[in-house]
Order: structure tokens, then C-alpha cells, then sequence
């Protein structure tokens, strides 16, 4: 096998473990996939550790959930994917308050497009249930209440 | 802890160690024995102060820390990528590490990270990749690497090489050490239907730098080297195995989630420490 045809082979069985593609010719088909699926349970743990209060707000539905969001999505760490399934849920609306303020303090503390690696902002502010946070280097505050005169430090 | 560095000498020994992770920090740094331990190199940071606090500490009592690499991805068909390898040559001399270890093993092809250790195929042509990715990473480091076997659930179709020619080739064209995880190579026998004392008598144990233990668990007929439950008394029994053929300079435990009790930690580094016949380092 060239190295050229090494890569393609690679490819071809990275993309059928994690892209969803077909499994390449020859593989022991149960085999593979308990790798895929062991994978996914690691996947899902770390994501879980980087995103705690979006796994506790679908509680029981975590696991299937997450699954069912990273089929056919390679995995991108554990910062990215949690950010990617917690606005394609914001989206809908189904967010729970815990994980609606966790996803806005990434949002003001990095810029993330979606495409490209996240990079820390110097300064944001973002409206979340209740309040407003505000990031400045790294610190990162949470209004009281909305319009009210004390900002409470939340963490840094 | 070098391979050649450690050969015979008692005091040269590191004995029984467990990877440094930030949720186990507090107990790794309590362990009165301590003398060596592990890091994800990816976990570290990559300029500035960097260190965390208490890894810092302990390097700073003399604790030596091998950074332990698990996405230069040696085993793709494609070149290590530079950033990558001067990030664990950064983490060794931020660490005075006495070596470094990464894997036998690709992580990402084509573009797709897999997010895990991926097995190569036991071929020639896989070889001369993984040699020329090792030596490119040796030409940059300060310290000597160490080549870590991963635990595979399934094989490639074409494998032509057994795994004892397989490593042993790798490891004589790049002169590199080995990092043996004792749990993966019962976990690849376990689920090849095969001995696994027949790899360990096939193998170069002198160059073993240290080793890894770990625990696992079996998921619809197959062992899977989780990292995240006990290590069962079989694994334990291969580690007797092992330092009855050469006791290697040092042995840790890895654990990786799913943190149990610290008493439930000790218990487990003091029969590591028993099946090897060396000092608890617990107390």
C-alpha cells in the first residue's frame, strides 16, 4: 500500500467511524462499530464536563440527544460541539435557564463562528433570562436584575 | 526514568505513579511516595506561565512529569504537524521532563479528527510512515520518546505484520523506548482470543521506559480499555508477569473519569505497587 493510498484508507475509515460513511470493505462490521460507539459514550462525557448545566437542562435525554445531534458530525472537542448543539437548540427555543446563561458566557467571552476555532473577545455583553452578563478580560459579571444599579461579580 | 537510564539501579527507579489529572490534583499531590507522574501535554497550555499550580509544585519537589502526548496523530499517513510536536517539546522543558510518549496510533485522516486512537494497519508500508513521523518528532524534542501500543477493538483487514514484529521493527528503526500499556495489551489479547503473554515474551522489555495500568470493562463481548473502572485482578496478574521478566523503572495508573473515592485510588496504586513488588507510595 502507498502512502498516498494509506491516506485515502485513513480517510475512508475515520469518515466511517465518525462522518457516517460507509464502512470500508473488509472491516469486521460489529468490531468497528463498538469502537464508533464507545467513541460517541467518551464524546458524549467530555461534552458533558465542558457543558454541565446543557447536560443537567435534558437530564435523562442528554445521552440520546447528544447522539442523535453528533451522528454524522465528527467530533470538533468538547468546547465546540457543546457550543454547536446548545444554539441549535437555543435556536428552537427549548434552552433551559441554567443552560441559556452557560452558553451566554461563552458568548461573551469568545467569538465563535461557528467554522473556525472560538478566540477569546477582550469585551462582550449579552442579555440572558433575568439579567445581563458583561465580559472584560476575561471577567465575566452578571446583573442583579435588569436595569438595577449592582452588577454582582459571577466568576472570572 | 530512561530505559537505559533506570537499568538496575534501585535508587534510579520511580515506582509506582498515577496520571495528573486536574479533579485528582489534590490526591496525586498528597501521595507521600510520589516520584513520578504523567500529563496530557495537550491539556497544557501552550505559551506564558502555562503550568498549572499544583503540577508546577510538584515538579518544583522533584516529582519527574512525562508529558504524554495523544493527538500528534505518528501513525497517520500524513506528516506530523510541526505546531503540534514543538507544543510537546514546550511542555518538556516547561516540565524538566525526562522524556515524552505519544502513541502508535493516528487520530485524524483526510481532514476528520476522530477524536480518539485510531489503529494502523500492521503493514510495511505503515511502518515507513510512522518511522518517518517518529524520527521527524525525535529531530525536535530535547528529551527521548517513549511509543505507546494502544488498545485496538478491531484490526485492519490486511494486517500483514504480527504486533510483536510490528513494534519491534518500529522501535529498532527509531530508536525509540516503550511506553507498554499492560491493560492494552490484555485487552487486544482478551478480544483476539490470544495470549497475551506471547506479545510480552516477544518484546523488548529492557526498552520499556515505564508503564501504563488502567481499568476497563466488557461492553457486548468486548474488553474496553475505559480508563474509567477498576482494574481487574487479570491485569494486575500480567503486571506480576511482566516484572518477573524485567521490572521496568516505573508504573502508573491511569485514570480518566468516573473518579472514585481517594481510598478506592490508594487501594489501587498499593496492588499495582504488591503485583510488582515494589514500595506503596500511599503511606
Amino acid at each position: 500500500m502507498s502512502r498516498e493510498l494509506l491516506a485515502q484508507r485513513q480517510a475512508a475509515l475515520v469518515a466511517a467511524i465518525v462522518a457516517g460513511a460507509p464502512l470500508p470493505p473488509g472491516f469486521d462490521e460489529p468490531s468497528v462499530r463498538a469502537a464508533s460507539d464507545a467513541l460517541m459514550r467518551k464524546r458524549t462525557g467530555e461534552v458533558a464536563g465542558v457543558w454541565p448545566a446543557l447536560c443537567a437542562s435534558l437530564g435523562p435525554q442528554w445521552n440520546g440527544s447528544f447522539a442523535a445531534w453528533a451522528d454524522g458530525r465528527p467530533p470538533r472537542g468538547a468546547l465546540r460541539d457543546g457550543w454547536d448543539i446548545a444554539r441549535s437548540i437555543a435556536a428552537t427555543g427549548d434552552l433551559g435557564p441554567a443552560a441559556a446563561v452557560e452558553l451566554a458566557e461563552r458568548e461573551v467571552a469568545w467569538r465563535y463562528d461557528g467554522v473556525a476555532a472560538p478566540r477569546r473577545r477582550w469585551a462582550g455583553a449579552r442579555r440572558v433570562p433575568g439579567g445581563l452578563l458583561l465580559q472584560v478580560a476575561g471577567r465575566v459579571w452578571r446583573s442583579v436584575r435588569p436595569g438595577g444599579n449592582g452588577l454582582g461579580r459571577f466568576s472570572s | 526514568m530512561t530505559a537505559q537510564g533506570a537499568a538496575g539501579s534501585a535508587q534510579n527507579r520511580y515506582g509506582v505513579g498515577i496520571g495528573w489529572r486536574r479533579e485528582i490534583a489534590g490526591f496525586v499531590a498528597g501521595l507521600p511516595g510520589l516520584r513520578f507522574t504523567e500529563v496530557v501535554a495537550e491539556s497544557l497550555p501552550g505559551r506564558g506561565p502555562g503550568i498549572p499550580d499544583g503540577l508546577a509544585a510538584l515538579r518544583d519537589r522533584g516529582v519527574a512529569i512525562v508529558p504524554h502526548g495523544v493527538r500528534l496523530s505518528l501513525g497517520g499517513a500524513e506528516a506530523v504537524d510541526p505546531a503540534r510536536v514543538a507544543h510537546l517539546a514546550h511542555c518538556a522543558v516547561a516540565l524538566t521532563a525526562p522524556l515524552v510518549s505519544e502513541h502508535i496510533a493516528f487520530v485524524r485522516a483526510g481532514g476528520t479528527e476522530a477524536g480518539h486512537l485510531l489503529p494502523v494497519p500492521r503493514s510495511r508500508d505503515a511502518v515507513d510512515a510512522i518511522v518517518d513521523n517518529v524520527l521527524r518528532t525525535q529531530a525536535e524534542l530535547p528529551v527521548p520518546l517513549a511509543l505507546e501500543p494502544i488498545a485496538a477493538l478491531f484490526d485492519w483487514p490486511d494486517d500483514e505484520m504480527s504486533e510483536a514484529d510490528f513494534l519491534c521493527e518500529i522501535l529498532e528503526r527509531t530508536g525509540a523506548e516503550l511506553l507498554l500499556d499492560i491493560a492494552n495489551v490484555y485487552a487486544n489479547a482478551r478480544n483476539r482470543g490470544e495470549d497475551p503473554l506471547t506479545l510480552l515474551d516477544r518484546l523488548p522489555l529492557e526498552r520499556v521506559a515505564y508503564v501504563h495500568v488502567a481499568g476497563g470493562a466488557e461492553h457486548d463481548g468486548l474488553y474496553h480499555d475505559t480508563h474509567t473502572d477498576a482494574v481487574p485482578a487479570e491485569v494486575l496478574d500480567l503486571v506480576t508477569a511482566l516484572c518477573e521478566r524485567h521490572r521496568p523503572p516505573a508504573l502508573m495508573l491511569e485514570r480518566d473519569g468516573d473518579y472514585p473515592a481517594a481510598q478506592t485510588l490508594r487501594d489501587e496504586l498499593d496492588a499495582i505497587a504488591d503485583a510488582a513488588g515494589l514500595p506503596r507510595v500511599t503511606g
